[in-house]
Parts: C-alpha cells; sequence; structure tokens
C-alpha cells in the first residue's frame, strides 16, 4: 500500500494534472496537440498501472470495500476512451457511419474537443484515484 | 449546433453519467431501505445523463433539449429543497446542495447545453428563413 501510495497516485495525479494542463492550452492554441496526445498515452500507462497495482492490492487482502474499489477502478479504465474522442469527428470515421447529423470536423475542432475532454477526464480520473485511496484507507 | 461544443457535451455528459450510473448502483445495491427518494433521485439522474449524451450523439436535439431542461429543474427542485428541509434527503444524491459533491457541474452542465441547443436551433431558423 505504501508504493501506492508514493509512487503510483501521485504518478496518477501528475498525469491528470498535464492532461488538464495541456488540455487548456490545446483549447485556445491548437499547436500544442501533439503534446496532448503524448500525455494522452502517458495517461494510459498510468492507468493501466494503477489498475494493476489495485487488482494486486485487492488479492493480496488488503482491506477495503471490494465493491467501492472495483467500481473505481472500472471507473478509472472506462474514462480512457473519452480521450481523444475527437477522432470520431474525422472525415474519415464520419464516412463509415450512415447518420447524416454526425459531426464532421476540421483539424483545428478535434484538437479543441480533444482538450475538452482532457480536461473533463483529468479531473475525473483524479477524483476517482482520489476515491480508491480513501477506499483503501490511506 | 456548433460540433465542438457537442462532441465535449457528449463527453462530460458521458462521465457525469458513468459517476451518477455508479453511485446509484451502489447506494441501490447496498443501502436502498436508507433513503429511497434520494438513491431514487440518483438512478433518475443517472439514467437523464445518459439520454443526453445518446440523444446529443444521434442528433436527436428535442429530446436532448427535454432532457437538459428535466435536469435543470432537477438539480434546482433537489438543491432547494434540501437547503429548505434537509430531513427530505437522509443521504445525498447528485444533485444535492446544486451539485456541489460533483463542483457544480450539474447544475452548470444543463445551462451550458441549454445555450448551445437553443442558440443551434436560432441559428437553423434564422438560415431557413434567409432562404425562403
Amino acid at each position: 500500500m505504501d508504493a501506492y501510495v508514493s509512487v503510483v497516485y501521485p504518478a496518477v495525479l501528475v498525469v491528470c494534472a498535464l492532461l488538464v494542463l495541456t488540455g487548456l492550452v490545446t483549447l485556445f492554441a491548437v499547436g500544442p496537440h501533439r503534446v496532448l496526445q503524448w500525455v494522452v498515452t502517458a495517461t494510459y500507462v498510468a492507468v493501466v498501472v494503477q489498475a494493476l497495482w489495485v487488482i494486486g492490492l485487492m488479492l493480496s487482502g488488503a482491506d477495503a470495500d471490494l465493491v467501492l474499489a472495483i467500481g473505481y477502478l472500472l471507473a478509472t479504465v472506462a474514462l480512457l476512451p473519452i480521450m481523444g474522442i475527437g477522432r470520431l469527428g474525422t472525415p474519415e470515421a464520419a464516412a463509415e457511419d450512415p447518420d447524416p447529423t454526425r459531426p464532421v470536423l476540421q483539424p483545428d475542432q478535434i484538437a479543441r474537443v480533444d482538450a475538452g475532454a482532457a480536461i473533463a477526464v483529468g479531473i475525473a480520473l483524479a477524483v476517482a484515484s482520489w476515491r480508491i485511496t480513501i477506499v483503501f484507507g490511506a | 449546433m456548433n460540433p465542438v461544443a457537442r462532441i465535449i457535451l457528449i463527453a462530460v455528459y458521458s462521465i457525469l453519467g458513468l459517476a451518477a450510473a455508479g453511485r446509484a448502483t451502489v447506494q441501490i445495491l447496498e443501502k436502498f431501505s436508507e433513503a429511497p427518494v434520494a438513491y431514487t433521485v440518483s438512478a433518475l439522474s443517472a439514467i437523464v445523463y445518459i439520454v443526453i449524451a445518446v440523444a446529443l450523439w444521434r442528433g436527436w436535439e428535442t429530446v436532448a433539449l427535454v432532457g437538459s431542461s428535466v435536469e435543470l429543474v432537477g438539480v434546482l427542485l433537489v438543491g432547494t429543497l434540501g437547503y429548505m428541509d434537509s430531513d427530505l434527503w437522509p443521504d445525498e444524491t447528485v444533485w444535492t446542495g446544486f451539485g456541489s459533491g460533483y463542483g457544480w457541474v450539474p447544475l452548470l452542465l444543463p445551462l451550458v447545453a441549454l445555450y448551445f441547443l437553443i442558440r443551434g436551433r436560432q441559428r437553423r431558423a434564422a438560415s431557413g428563413d434567409a432562404r425562403a
């Protein structure tokens, strides 16, 4: 548990902060979209490490409400696909969908959508990760 | 409707729907008898968020408009009743304290959604008038 609190949880918080910061910057100037994509990749890695660590803690018999722990764990994983949601607005993706109301985005709009999603996911992921530490009594 | 705002709203409603659904599931499964009204409201709010997210994605603007209105009325009603008589709510819902437990996002989100939905309709109506 100590390693989780001193290494894994802070690492997740750092990527959450980076998501929010790069998201905010990208929202106003789309140039750093490439940086945001790197941060998104780092977030995937951090959340997978956190998930494996938490599963390990549960299997080792750590004192925690398993329903809540699994719920928050699933929430952190479920948040991941929302990052980069702008890819659904590319002309290629829209062309594969017969829905005529599906939005088709320009590259700068894709960057802004990714930025907005990154801010929302960064905040939600930080809260869910914080709740996991509470559930484990840290 | 502005496509950037639309997809960001879909993302935020999905996240809030996920949070509310998780909260309601735990509350209903573990302690429904302690506060049945509050936990039913939690479940209702989760359904509303998911319906709005789907409606925005599928382009069902009227459904999204009605859903956002229901959400706004719900958060105002639950928030106000909570301050008037706290005994009405033995436990918290997503909308308690006007959504203060979720950074007031449940109060702000329907306002933002309604703004973009209504503005989109007005713009479409104006461009229709211009063509006629």
